[in-house]
C-alpha cells in the first residue's frame, strides 16, 4: 500500500513563477457581502477563545472556594463584561444560524444501508435541539428549575 | 510543522467541528444567564450562590455519570478548538498560508494548553 503523499508534493521543485497565482484577499473584501460573511464567522473565533478562557478563570474561582466565586461573579458586573457577553451571544446566534444552514449539505450521502433524513428536516432538528438545549440550561442556571 | 498539522487534522477537524456544534449549543444558555441576566440584575445572584453552583458543577446522573463536570468541560474546552481553527483560517485569508505552519502549531498548542487547564479546573471541583 502507498504511503502518504507528502504535503508539499504538487509543488513546483524550484522556487519561481507558477501558472498559478497564490489566493490573495481582495482589497474590497469589505464590500463583498459573502466574504464579509465568511470572515465575520471566521472572526467569531476571536470570541470563542475568549469565552472559554474566561469560563476557565470562573470554574478555578468556583474550585477556589464560595469568597473566590462571589468576587468572580462580582467582577462580571463590569459594563465591559457585558458588552462582551452582549457580542458573544450574537456571536454565538450567528454560528449556530449560519452553521445549521450548513449541517444539512454536508452530509454524506448514505451511510451504510441507511440515509441520512432530507436537508430541511435535518435543519429544524438542530434549531429544536439547540432551543431544547438552551432553554433547560437557561431554566436551570436561573434556579427555576432543579 | 504543517505535515504534522496535515497529520493531526483529523482530530483538529472533529475538536472543531464538535466546538462549533456542541460547543454552540451550550454556550447559549450560558452566556445568556452567567454573562448577562444575573449581572445585570434581571436573575437573582441567589440562582448562582456557590453553593448551588458547585452543588450542579459535581452533580452526577444516575450516580455513575458526572454530567455537571463533563458538561463543564465541553463547555470550556470544545469552543477553544473551534477559535484556534477559525482564528488560523482568518490568518491565513490576510496573511497568506507561509507561516501558517507555525501559526497553525501556535493556535492549536494555545487550545491545548488551555484544554488542559480546563479539565484541570473541572476535575479539581
Amino acid at each position: 500500500m502507498a504511503g502518504p503523499a507528502h504535503p508539499e508534493a504538487m509543488a513546483p521543485p524550484t522556487p519561481g513563477r507558477t501558472r498559478a497565482a497564490p489566493p490573495q484577499m481582495p482589497s474590497t473584501w469589505w464590500s463583498a457581502k459573502r466574504i464579509r460573511t465568511y470572515i465575520l464567522f471566521d472572526a467569531t473565533g476571536i470570541i470563542y477563545f475568549l469565552i472559554a478562557f474566561l469560563g476557565i478563570r470562573l470554574i478555578n474561582a468556583l474550585g477556589a472556594g464560595p469568597e473566590a466565586w462571589d468576587a468572580a461573579m462580582e467582577s462580571l458586573k463590569n459594563p465591559i463584561y457585558i458588552a462582551f457577553h452582549l457580542l458573544t451571544l450574537v456571536s454565538v446566534i450567528f454560528v449556530a444560524v449560519r452553521f445549521f444552514r450548513l449541517f444539512p449539505k454536508a452530509q454524506p450521502p448514505a451511510m451504510g444501508p441507511m440515509k441520512p433524513p432530507p436537508g430541511p428536516i435535518i435543519h429544524g432538528m438542530l434549531y429544536v435541539v439547540w432551543f431544547g438545549i438552551t432553554a433547560f440550561m437557561t431554566a436551570v442556571l436561573a434556579g427555576v428549575i432543579l | 510543522m504543517r505535515a504534522l498539522l496535515l497529520k493531526i487534522e483529523p482530530i483538529i477537524w472533529l475538536l472543531f467541528g464538535q466546538g462549533i456544534l456542541i460547543g454552540t449549543m451550550l454556550l447559549t444558555g450560558w452566556v445568556l444567564v452567567v454573562g448577562l441576566l444575573i449581572p445585570m440584575g434581571m436573575v437573582d445572584a441567589s440562582a448562582l450562590s456557590w453553593d448551588r453552583a458547585h452543588g450542579l458543577a459535581t452533580s452526577w446522573l444516575f450516580g455513575v455519570i458526572p454530567v455537571g463536570q463533563l458538561l463543564l468541560a465541553a463547555l470550556l474546552v470544545l469552543p477553544l478548538w473551534k477559535g484556534a481553527h477559525h482564528v488560523r483560517s482568518l490568518l491565513i485569508d490576510f496573511g497568506g498560508a507561509e507561516r501558517d505552519g507555525a501559526v497553525g502549531s501556535l493556535l492549536y498548542g494555545v487550545a491545548a494548553v488551555g484544554s488542559v487547564l480546563a479539565i484541570l479546573a473541572v476535575v479539581g471541583l
